[in-house]
């Protein structure tokens, strides 16, 4: 890794003054597993980088609101999102999604905040919030705004986040009615980086899918929703016609891109496949 | 700042001082400064569990940690298990079983298998694979590291 400055200021005003808005090679720094991965391959190359872990007490905690959503402090490591017990009764796929998430020791030091502002289109969690609806708080130098994951993700490890702003916290809204399921599909172990990520989120009446958020990652640029594939299924009864032709929708419509987890073409006949399964595990457990 | 800064933690039990600079990671820190070698940089990117060593009780893997984030916490690494002498049930029953042959991975098993058995004294086959699937052994010892671990934990509850 070539050198750098480290700040670890105390204070989320500190550590904004010390965020650059001209210059991109200074950033926050959270767990930093992804970040020194991209620091060791010499892909990133920070003049500074402003460390949060001495914010951690403020950006801590996962809590209730009011209406039955949850809101996560950006720097609760992956872990404790997994164990958390108001994690599991609100949002459970969210515990399900992190068992196959990289390893435990990973999971011990990234944080949620680090895993959205990184970008990566290959992270299992951006389409799984994108599906529960959820939006981040970002704090900067004129205050905050909130921006839902599906419009915080633009590109490639490009997000909307200023280089003077830090996400501080995850609003996940209530979930009554609907049902959420993530298919990680990967080409080596079931903990690897996978090669499609399927989130399905479906609200269910007497067989008729009312409502339906369908976001897909890394087989694409950046983890984001298909809103013709969702359209297709609203107000439909729900067979085995409809979920095989919602997966060739789906495939149709996602613009698919090869990695080294697989082609184009492959992606693309996964997605066709586990888009119907991931729907009928969804349907499976609203009707239970 | 670029220059070297000293931080101060816990290392195996003792309370100890080093400087460092901002770019060191963990593992070159323990290695080059404490002469500790049970830690070892291998794939260099968290998945193969070579370099794991607990901070404040935790797995992580050291070549993705930046050593000037130990400041005040408590680091141990394998060396601090059989620091009395007397070698951790973990390593006994990695012996007994067998459930090595180079060696190389084998500290960071048993550091793995030591979160694991804080967390969950009687851990199913699956509970096992999950805590062990980030941990990459090249000899394929696999099956015995499993026994291996079933026997620690028998041992611990004394059962």
């Amino acid at each position: 890794m070539t050198p750098f400055e480290l700040e670890e200021p105390v204070l989320l005003g500190a550590a904004l003054a010390l965020l650059d808005p001209e210059d991109s090679s200074v950033r926050a720094i959270a767990g930093g597993t992804a970040l020194m991965l991209m620091m060791k391959s010499g892909l990133y190359r920070p003049r500074r980088l402003v460390s949060l872990r001495k914010l951690a007490p403020a950006l801590d905690g996962v809590r209730s609101a009011p209406d039955g959503g949850i809101e996560i402090g950006a720097m609760v490591r992956l872990s404790d999102l997994r164990r958390s017990a108001v994690v599991r009764a609100a949002a459970p796929v969210i515990a399900e999604t992190l068992l196959t998430h990289s390893n435990v020791r990973v999971r011990n030091v990234a944080t949620i905040g680090g895993n959205l502002a990184q970008g990566d289109p290959h992270m299992d969690l951006p389409p799984v919030l994108i599906a529960l609806g959820a939006s981040v708080r970002l704090a900067g130098p004129g205050g905050e705004r909130i921006v839902r994951v599906e419009d915080l993700l633009t590109g490639y490890l490009e997000t909307v986040i200023a280089n003077n702003e830090l996400i501080t916290a995850v609003i996940v809204p209530p979930q009554t009615g609907w049902r959420t399921a993530y298919a990680k599909v990967t080409a080596r172990s079931a903990d690897d980086w996978p090669a499609l990520g399927l989130a399905v989120s479906v609200r269910v009446e007497a067989g008729i899918a009312r409502d339906a958020r369908i976001a897909i990652g890394a087989a694409t640029e950046t983890a984001m929703r298909l809103p013709g594939t969702e359209a297709l299924l609203a107000g439909r009864a729900i067979d085995d016609a409809l979920l095989q032709e919602a997966g060739r929708a789906a495939a149709a419509e996602a613009p698919v891109v090869a990695d080294h987890h697989g082609s184009a073409s492959y992606k693309r006949v996964l997605v066709a496949v586990h888009l119907g399964r991931a729907l009928r595990q969804t349907i499976a457990g609203a009707e239970r | 700042m670029t220059a070297p800064r000293t931080i101060h933690f816990t290392l195996n039990g003792a309370a100890v001082a080093a400087t460092v600079m901002p770019h060191q990671s963990l593992v070159e820190l323990l290695r080059e400064r404490f002469d500790l070698f049970g830690a070892r940089e291998s794939c260099g990117q968290g998945l193969c569990g070579c370099c794991t060593v607990l901070v404040d009780g935790r797995a992580v893997s050291s070549c993705l940690y930046l050593a000037a984030f130990v400041d005040g916490a408590g680091v141990t690494t394998v060396e601090h298990l059989a620091a009395d002498g007397d070698l951790d049930p973990v390593q006994e029953a990695f012996i007994e079983t067998g459930a090595f042959q180079c060696g190389f991975c084998t500290p960071g098993f048993v550091l793995m298998t030591k979160q694991l058995l804080d967390e969950i004294p009687d851990p199913s086959d699956d509970d096992i694979r999950h805590y062990l699937s980030g941990n990459l052994c090249r000899c394929g010892a696999y099956p015995e590291i499993v026994a291996a671990v079933k026997l620690a934990a028998r041992r611990q509850r004394g059962a």
